[in-house]
């Protein structure tokens, strides 16, 4: 029998700046979603190894340096925690990233800058059918 | 960017300490047998929680480097007690069986700290399988000779299973509390709890109760022998400043722990 009473869906945001993930955590808190923000490859690691995730939405670039790691993060996260729908979020991703990320299990693809409504709702379309 | 985790883990005061009290209970009474000497990360971070900690540092493979930043954070801030009470302190079974240098490092920062090493336990902690084996043992070995107690941390989850106890023969066994937890409710929790007391007492090993929050499983772990309690029902994990100010340090009687814990 059902409670009535439902978990929010517990979100981690990974980015290398500050300013970015203060702004998720604000907005997607009062949104009623429980939030962590990691900043490094290691760090989001271990709070998947320790914490039960709904969603991740990942930053392509996490050392500022021109890499592409949060592919790294994404392909590890699909597969080893496949229930995590992931959202790929970039300033810099051409179609080719967008096919490899999506390759590797991404659920969406968003260009910064989004507004922060949009990413809430690719948010909350992709958790629709997510079983807590 | 900023700082990386790591460096605030390892820029002075980046831990923090607090003492979780183990208890030796008896019919006459119960007295201090022990504080566990907890790491917390630093403050606001997520790795504020040490699981999150330990397994940040693992995967930045450095957990050697934590583990000995958090030794030497753990015993600045004991040396701060007063009295001599004995210290337990965490170390990751995969520390020990990569860096040999970790007994001499542990008997420095000890000395330097004024803190005997016959004061010490070192409880081996770990989720991680792959270690030294030999290295390991010689590692253990090399901190016995220290005078150095040995205990094997959470039995009865993840890697502190039977073959880590065999493997260690270690002078105290600590029942993680998912065994301990609702025991006195649960037929089959108890059935492990009494076949870990009996490797305790054919192994010759003290047993430590962790997690213990109420009383019918606090009077289920003493009906079963296990007279080493480590939990909430007691006392909550301390910064010194409240330990020294509760007066644990010095108790020794039930009816003032119990008097001082509020029940």
């Amino acid at each position: 029998m059902e409670s009535g009473i439902k978990k929010p869906y517990r979100i981690l945001f990974v980015d290398d700046e500050e300013s970015i993930l203060f702004a998720m955590r604000e907005y997607f808190s009062i949104q009623g979603y429980d939030v962590d923000c990691a900043q490094e490859m290691e760090e989001a690691e271990a709070l998947l190894a320790k914490v039960c995730y709904s969603l991740a939405v990942v930053d392509l670039q996490l050392t500022g340096l021109g890499g592409a790691e949060g592919l790294e993060i994404i392909g590890y996260i699909c597969e080893r925690y496949p229930s995590v729908k992931v959202i790929l979020l970039t300033a810099y991703g051409g179609p080719e990233i967008e096919m490899e990320a999506r390759r590797r299990g991404v659920g969406a693809f968003l260009h910064k800058p989004m507004p922060l409504p949009e990413v809430a709702q690719t948010v909350s379309e992709l958790l629709r059918d997510c079983s807590l | 960017m900023s700082a990386s985790l790591l460096d605030k883990i390892l820029q002075p005061g980046g831990l923090s300490v607090v003492f979780q009290p183990i208890f030796e209970v008896h019919a006459e009474g119960r007295r201090l047998h022990a504080l566990e000497c907890l790491v917390r990360g630093p403050s606001g971070t997520n790795i504020e929680s040490p699981d999150i900690l330990f397994e940040y540092a693992r995967r930045k493979r450095e957990a050697s480097l934590v583990d000995k930043t958090s030794i030497i954070t753990v015993l600045r801030e004991a040396s701060k007690l007063c009295g001599e009470p004995r210290l337990s302190i965490n170390v990751h079974a995969s520390t020990l069986g990569r860096d040999r240098t970790f007994p001499s490092f542990l008997k420095e920062t000890a000395e330097a700290c004024s803190i005997s090493l016959s004061r010490l336990t070192v409880e081996i902690v770990e989720q991680a399988p792959f270690w030294d084996k030999r290295t390991f043992l010689s590692t253990l070995d090399d901190l016995r000779s220290f005078d150095v107690q040995i205990a094997v941390d959470d039995v009865g989850y993840g890697q502190s299973n039977y073959q880590m106890i065999l493997d260690c023969r270690p002078d105290y066994l600590k029942i993680d509390r998912y065994l301990v937890s609702g025991s006195h409710a649960d037929s089959y929790r108890r059935a492990i709890l009494e076949s870990i007391a009996l490797v305790a007492q054919k192994f010759g090993s003290g047993i430590v109760a962790e997690g213990v929050e109420c009383i019918p499983d606090l009077d289920t772990v003493l009906s079963l022998g296990i007279n080493l309690i480590q939990g909430f029902i007691f006392c909550r994990p301390l910064p010194r400043s409240e330990l020294i100010a509760s007066d644990l340090l010095h108790y020794d009687s039930a009816p003032r722990v119990l008097a001082i814990c509020g029940l």
